[in-house]
C-alpha cells in the first residue's frame, strides 16, 4: 500500500492547524438571524474567536462571554449563564436564539447548563420575558474533546435538534454546506437554482460579504432564521456536504424524522461536483440542465489550459478541516498532481475507515502520508529534516511561516485565511470553485518560477 | 459625580459608574470611573482573559524560548499570530507555539507525564533553544496539575535547560491584566537573580513594559544606545530570557507601559534599591522629556541632547506637516490600557487633532486617572466599553477616526469611521520621533482617504459632481487649509517602508564609542 | 545597592492620610491660578505622581515636589541614592517647564516660591491620593 495513515508521533502539539471545539461552535452560531452565543467560560475564549473570525472574514459580528472569573471557577458559575442571559436580553430587543456554548473550564467544574436552561425557561424567560419569542439552546464543546471541527459538527446538529419539527413535507431539502466561506454558499446556491432546487440552506453566511452603506447603517449577521430550522424536519432530504460538519444533524434528523440524509460529496473539483449534482438529481427526480453542462465546461475549459502542461506531477501537501483536505486530494489527482501530505488536525477516529481515505490508500501509486491528530510540525519536519519536497502548499493561513521560511509556494485555503485579501468571497466548490482554485495553484507556482527564475520564460508564450 | 449612563446600558445600573464626561473644573476628585471589576456577563466585553494577559502579551514576546501551554490546543491556537511582536532572531517567538494538547482521558487521569513527555518533545525538536516558559491554562488549573514540580524534575534530568512557570489560568482575574500582575511576580520570584550578568556601561537600564510593537523597542533600544547605555533586559519585547534573568544588576528601571508592568518595577525597587523611572516614547515632547531624564540620571543629558536635536530636525518639519492638516479632527482613543494616557495629550499637542473619547478595555482606575488627567475637558471616559456602548459613543461623538483593535475597528469601518489599530499599529513602529510621524502619516492617510469620502455618497441620491476622474488625498486635506500652510515646501513623511531593517543593519561601529569611567570616578 | 533598607509592606501601606478637603480651596484667586496652570502642566506631562498606591504616591509628590521647590530656589540639592538621584531627574525637568512656563516665579522671592510650592504639593497630594477615587491606593502588594 503507497498511502499510508497514521496519528501523529509525538504528544504534543507544535504549531497546531486547528483551534478547539467552542470556536466551532461560535462559528455556527453567527449563522443564524436573531442569535447571539454565549460562551460559558473565560473571556479570552470569546474575544480571541471573535478576533479570529472577523481577520478572516473582515466583519464584525456578535459573541457574549459568560466571563468565568475565579469565584465562579471555585464555585460554579452557573449564575453567570443566568446574569449573561437577562443582560442580553434586556440590551438586544431583536434576539431570540442564545445558544449556551460550553468550554473547558466550565465542563470540568460540572455547571449543569442544562439545568440552568430550564430554569431560566421557568423562572427569567416566563417573568421577565412573557412576550419574547426566546429559544434557549446547551451546546456541549469542551475544548479537550475533539477540535473545532467537531465543535462545528455538535453545534450545527444542536441547533437542528432544538428546532426541528416534523410537520406536512415543505418539498425542500436541507443542504448543510460545512465549515465554508459566503462565497462558497454563493457557488452552492447558484447550483441549486440551476437546479431549480428548493433548499433550506444552513448555514446562510453569506451575508457576511456585506457593504458599507451610505449611512453607516449596515449591521453583518447570518441569515439562517428559526423558521428555516424548524422546517429542517419536514423536508424530504438532508443533503450534508462535509462529513465532519454536519454529519450529526443528518444522522439526527433520519433517525428522529426519517429523513433521508445524503452524506457527500463534498463537492471539490469536477468530478465531486459531478457527483452531489447526480444525487442532488436522484434525489429530487429534477435534471441536470444545459446550462450546467456549459458551466461544467467553462470550468473544465480552464482546467485544462493548465493540468497536464503545468499541473502534472507537482508535489503538494494539504492540511486543514478533513472534508476539505480529502476534497481538495481528490481534485489534485484528477488534475495529475501529487499530493504527497495530507494533514487532519484532530483525533476523529472515523477517518482512518472514511471511505475516501480507504479509497486513496487502495489507488495511489506513489507514496502519500496522511497524518492524524497532525500539527504544522509534521509539514515544516519533513520539510526541515526528513527531505520532502514539494511544490505547492494548500492551507490556511496558520501555516503561512512554512511557505515563507522554505520558499514553497502555497494557495490558501479554508479557515483562516487572514493573510490574504478577499478570499472569503470566493468559492472551492462548485464548477467555479475548481475553476478558481486551478487558476489561484497556476499563478502561485507562476509567480513562484518568476520569483526563483526557474523556467520563468515558459510563460513568455502560452 | 458626572457620569454618563448610555441609553442602551439603562438595564445594568452598575454601568453607570464605568462612564464619566470631564467637564468644565471637573478634576480626578470628582471624575473618575470604576475599573478592574468583575465583568458583566453577556454585556459583549472586549476584554481577555488572565492566561493572555500573562502569556501572549508578556510571556511570548521574549525571543528565544519555547513558549508552551499546558491544556487543550485552543488557548494556544487562538493567541498564535495575532500581534505584531517581533524580534531580532527571525521572530522565533511569533512562528512557534506549543501546546501540551491536553485531552479528555488527561483532565480525568491528570495531565503531568503528558506535559513532562511535551517538555521533552519541544526541547528535541528545538536543539538550539535551551530556554521555556509554561503557561498554565483554565483546564489545567482546574484539575490541579502541579506544574512547578515537572519543571524542576526536568530541570533536574536537562541541566542545560531552565524552565519558567507562570501559573495564570484564563479565569484569574477580571481581564488579561489579572495575568499580567500574575506573571510579572512570578518572573521575579522565579528568575530575577538568578543569572549575573556582564555589565559593559557604567550606565545600565532595564527596559520595562515595552513589547516591540512593530519594532518600537528596536527604534527606543537604538537611541539608549547611541546614548552609551548598556540595555540590560528588556521586559519584554526582543528581550532575552536570561538577559532577564539579570534585571537585578541595573541601575534604573525605565517604564513604558506602566499598567502591564509596573508590578516587577515596584517590586525590583523594594527587593534591590532600583528606582523606577516612568517614560513616555510616543510624542517629540514626552520622548525628548524622557531621554534627557535618562541622561540626567546618569549625568549624561547632552548625549541625550544631541539625539533630540538631531532627531527633532529631520522629523519635526514632517509632523507639522500633517498636524496643520489633522488640526481638530475629532478622535476616540480605544486602546488596552496604557496607550490611553500616553497618547491622550501628545496626539492632541503634536498633531493637533481633538481627543473626543477615552477607552481602556482592560486599565485599572490609575490608568484612567492619568487618562483623564491628560485629556480635555468634554472628553468622554469609558472603563471596559461594550459593543453597544461603542456603538452609541460612535454615534453621538461622530468621530473622524478612532484607534482600537481590529475586530471592534470592523464594526467602526460600517458605520464609516475610519479605524487605525491601537495595539498592532497600521504602519508603525509609532515610537521615536520617526515614528510619531508614521502614527500622523497614518492617522491623515485613513482620515482623508478618497475611499472614505466616497463611502458616504449615496449615488441614489446625492447629487454630486461626477466631474472628477480621482481625487488625492491632498485636494481633501488642502481644501479647507490657509494658504500659507498650502504653499509651505514641507512635505509629509518620506521615511523608508521598513525603518527597523536599518537599526538592524548597524553595528557597533556605527555607535559611538564612550570611554569607561574608572573605578574612582564611578565612585563618586 | 549598598545600605539599602526592604520596606515591611504593613508599615508601608499604613500611611496617613494628610488633607481632608482640597487645601487649596482656601486661597486666593491669584494663588489658585498659579497652582492651577502648574498643576496642569503636572497633569498632562508627568507620570511619577501615578505611582499604583498611595504609599508610593506620597513618596513620589514629596521627593519630586521637594526637590523642585529647592531647584526653583537655587537651593543645593543633595541625591544620596538612586532613588532620591530618580526623583531629582523629574525635578529637573520640572523646574525647567515652571521657569519656562510661570515667568511669574522669576519676580518671586525664596520664601514666596516655596510656599506656592508647598500649595502645590499640597494640592497634589490632594488630587492624587487624600482626595482620589482610585480604591486600588490602599491595596496591600503590588
Amino acid at each position: 500500500m503507497n498511502c499510508e495513515v497514521k496519528v501523529k508521533d509525538r504528544i504534543g502539539t507544535i504549531n497546531p492547524i486547528f483551534t478547539c471545539q467552542p470556536a466551532g461552535a461560535q462559528y455556527v452560531s453567527i449563522g443564524v438571524k436573531d442569535c447571539i452565543g454565549l460562551v460559558h467560560g473565560g473571556q479570552g475564549c470569546v474575544m480571541f474567536v471573535r478576533l479570529l473570525i472577523s481577520q478572516h472574514l473582515k466583519e464584525s459580528f456578535e459573541i457574549a462571554s459568560s466571563s468565568l472569573h475565579e469565584d465562579g471557577a471555585v464555585f460554579g458559575a452557573c449564575g453567570r449563564v443566568e446574569e449573561g442571559v437577562d443582560v442580553l436580553l434586556a440590551r438586544y430587543p431583536h434576539l431570540k436564539v442564545i445558544p449556551i456554548i460550553t468550554t473547558c473550564s466550565t465542563e470540568v467544574i460540572g455547571d449543569d447548563v442544562d439545568g440552568v436552561i430550564t430554569k431560566l425557561e421557568e423562572g427569567l424567560l416566563a417573568e421577565k420575558y412573557p412576550d419574547r419569542e426566546v429559544h434557549l439552546l446547551a451546546i456541549h464543546t469542551p475544548s479537550f474533546v475533539g477540535s473545532m471541527v467537531s465543535g462545528y459538527d455538535v453545534a450545527v446538529r444542536d441547533f437542528v435538534k432544538k428546532f426541528a419539527r416534523k410537520g406536512p413535507s415543505n418539498g425542500k431539502i436541507n443542504f448543510i454546506t460545512g465549515w465554508v466561506n459566503p462565497g462558497d454558499v454563493t457557488e452552492l446556491k447558484s447550483l441549486l437554482k440551476e437546479m431549480d432546487i428548493d433548499a433550506t440552506v444552513l448555514f446562510e453566511i453569506e451575508s457576511f460579504d456585506s457593504p458599507i452603506m451610505p449611512d453607516g447603517s449596515e449591521v453583518s449577521h447570518g441569515n439562517t432564521t428559526i423558521e428555516d430550522l424548524v422546517s429542517t424536519g419536514s423536508a424530504t432530504h438532508t443533503f450534508v456536504l462535509n462529513r465532519y460538519e454536519g454529519g450529526k444533524a443528518g444522522q439526527f434528523l433520519e433517525k428522529k424524522f426519517k429523513i433521508p440524509s445524503v452524506i457527500g460529496p463534498t463537492p471539490i473539483g469536477i468530478r465531486n461536483t459531478d457527483a452531489l449534482l447526480k444525487k442532488l438529481s436522484e434525489a429530487t427526480g429534477k435534471p441536470i440542465p444545459d446550462s450546467l453542462v456549459r458551466k461544467r465546461g467553462i470550468a473544465l475549459d480552464a482546467i485544462t489550459d493548465l493540468a497536464h502542461m503545468f499541473l502534472a506531477d507537482k508535489k503538494v501537501a494539504i492540511y486543514g478541516n478533513a472534508d476539505l483536505v480529502i476534497g481538495l486530494a481528490e481534485f489534485c489527482l484528477d488534475l495529475e498532481m501529487k499530493p504527497q501530505l495530507l494533514l487532519l488536525g484532530d483525533d476523529n477516529s472515523a477517518y482512518v475507515n472514511d471511505p475516501r481515505v480507504k479509497a486513496l490508500q487502495e489507488y495511489v501509486d506513489y507514496p502519500m502520508e496522511i497524518v492524524t491528530n497532525a500539527d504544522f510540525w509534521d509539514l515544516e519536519d519533513r520539510i526541515k529534516n526528513k527531505g520532502l519536497e514539494l511544490d505547492l502548499i494548500l492551507g490556511h493561513s496558520k501555516g503561512r511561516f512554512v511557505s515563507i521560511d522554505y520558499d514553497i509556494p502555497m494557495v490558501r485555503v479554508g479557515f483562516p485565511t487572514y493573510d490574504r485579501a478577499g478570499l472569503y468571497r470566493y468559492p472551492v466548490v462548485g464548477y467555479g470553485g475548481a475553476t478558481w482554485l486551478v487558476e489561484q495553484m497556476a499563478n502561485a507556482l507562476f509567480t513562484d518560477m518568476e520569483h526563483k527564475k526557474r523556467k520563468e520564460w515558459l510563460l513568455n508564450v502560452w | 459625580m458626572p457620569y454618563h449612563e448610555f441609553d442602551c446600558s439603562k438595564v445594568i445600573p452598575e454601568r453607570k459608574q464605568h462612564a464619566v464626561v470631564k467637564g468644565e473644573g471637573e478634576d480626578l476628585t470628582s471624575c473618575l470611573p470604576k475599573g478592574y471589576l468583575n465583568t458583566i456577563p453577556g454585556s459583549i466585553s472586549e476584554r481577555g482573559c488572565a492566561y493572555c494577559g500573562a502569556k501572549h502579551v508578556i510571556g511570548t514576546p521574549m525571543k528565544d524560548v519555547i513558549h508552551i501551554s499546558h491544556g487543550p490546543v485552543g488557548c494556544t491556537y487562538d493567541t498564535w499570530q495575532t500581534k505584531r511582536y517581533i524580534s531580532d532572531n527571525n521572530n522565533f517567538q511569533l512562528k512557534y507555539t506549543f501546546a501540551t494538547d491536553v485531552k479528555e482521558k488527561h483532565i480525568v487521569f491528570g495531565a503531568e507525564s503528558l506535559l513532562k513527555q511535551n517538555i521533552h518533545e519541544a526541547f528535541d525538536a528545538f536543539p538550539e533553544i535551551k530556554r521555556m516558559t509554561i503557561y498554565q491554562t483554565c483546564a489545567t488549573a482546574l484539575i490541579g496539575d502541579d506544574i512547578n514540580a515537572i519543571a524542576d524534575e526536568v530541570m533536574a534530568e536537562r541541566p542545560d535547560v531552565d524552565i519558567f512557570v507562570c501559573n495564570s489560568p484564563g479565569f484569574a482575574g477580571p481581564s488579561q491584566s489579572g495575568g499580567h500582575h500574575k506573571i510579572n511576580i512570578a518572573w521575579l520570584n522565579q528568575k530575577v537573580g538568578t543569572v549575573e550578568p556582564e555589565i559593559t556601561s557604567d550606565y545600565v537600564i532595564n527596559y520595562v513594559g515595552e513589547y516591540n510593537i512593530q519594532g518600537d523597542q528596536e527604534v527606543m533600544v537604538d537611541f539608549f544606545r547611541r546614548m552609551g547605555i548598556q540595555v540590560l533586559s528588556t521586559f519584554t519585547g526582543n528581550g532575552s530570557y536570561d538577559e532577564l534573568r539579570g534585571m537585578h544588576r541595573a541601575h534604573l528601571n525605565v517604564l513604558e507601559c506602566a499598567r502591564s508592568a509596573e508590578y516587577i518595577c515596584d517590586e525590583l525597587r523594594v527587593r534591590y534599591g532600583i528606582p523606577r523611572l516612568d517614560i513616555d516614547g510616543f510624542g517629540f515632547k514626552a520622548l525628548g522629556d524622557s531621554l534627557l531624564k535618562v541622561g540626567l540620571f546618569f549625568g549624561i543629558e547632552d548625549r541625550a541632547e544631541a539625539i533630540i536635536a538631531e532627531e527633532t530636525a529631520r522629523w519635526k518639519p514632517e509632523l507639522d506637516w500633517y498636524a496643520a492638516r489633522l488640526k481638530g479632527k475629532r478622535v476616540c482613543l480605544w486602546p488596552g490600557g496604557s496607550k490611553l494616557w500616553h497618547w491622550a495629550n501628545a496626539i492632541q499637542e503634536e498633531m493637533g487633532v481633538q481627543v473626543v473619547s477615552v477607552y481602556t478595555k482592560f486599565g485599572h482606575q490609575g490608568d484612567m486617572e492619568k487618562g483623564i488627567a491628560r485629556a480635555g475637558v468634554g472628553t468622554l471616559a469609558i472603563d471596559d466599553p461594550n459593543e453597544l456602548e461603542n456603538q452609541e459613543a460612535l454615534l453621538k461623538l461622530k468621530p473622524d477616526v478612532i484607534f482600537t483593535g481590529k475586530r471592534p475597528g470592523e464594526v467602526a469601518k460600517k458605520m464609516r469611521v475610519p479605524y487605525l489599530n491601537a495595539h498592532a499599529y497600521h504602519n508603525g513602529p509609532y515610537k521615536g520621533f520617526e515614528g510619531w510621524v508614521r502614527f500622523a502619516r497614518d492617522i491623515y492617510n485613513a482620515v482623508y482617504s478618497p475611499m472614505h469620502q466616497l463611502s458616504g455618497v449615496d449615488i441614489s441620491k446625492d447629487d454630486y459632481a461626477t466631474d472628477k476622474g480621482f481625487v488625492t488625498r491632498r485636494m481633501l486635506s488642502d481644501a479647507s487649509l490657509p494658504e500659507a500652510e498650502r504653499a509651505s515646501p514641507l512635505t509629509g513623511y518620506t521615511g523608508a517602508f521598513d525603518p527597523i531593517a536599518a537599526l538592524r543593519a548597524k553595528t557597533d561601529a556605527d555607535y559611538p564609542q564612550f570611554e569607561r569611567k574608572t573605578s574612582s570616578q564611578a565612585a563618586e | 545597592m549598598a545600605g539599602f533598607k526592604k520596606e515591611k509592606p504593613a508599615a508601608r501601606a499604613n500611611y496617613p492620610k494628610l488633607h481632608a478637603s482640597d487645601p487649596l480651596a482656601g486661597f486666593d484667586a491669584a494663588t489658585r491660578e498659579k497652582v492651577s496652570l502648574m498643576e496642569d502642566y503636572i497633569m498632562k506631562n508627568c507620570l511619577w505622581q501615578f505611582n499604583s498606591r498611595g504609599w508610593d504616591r506620597r513618596k513620589q509628590n514629596e521627593g519630586i515636589l521637594g526637590k523642585t521647590a529647592q531647584l526653583l530656589v537655587g537651593e543645593d540639592v543633595q541625591n544620596e541614592t538612586p532613588l532620591d538621584k530618580c526623583y531629582w531627574v523629574d525635578a529637573v525637568l520640572l523646574s525647567r517647564a515652571f521657569r519656562e512656563r510661570c515667568a511669574w516665579l522669576a519676580g518671586m522671592g525664596k520664601d514666596e516660591v516655596q510656599a506656592l510650592m508647598k500649595i502645590l504639593h499640597a494640592r497634589i497630594d490632594w488630587l492624587t491620593i487624600d482626595g482620589s477615587l482610585n480604591e486600588e491606593l490602599t491595596v496591600q502588594n503590588y
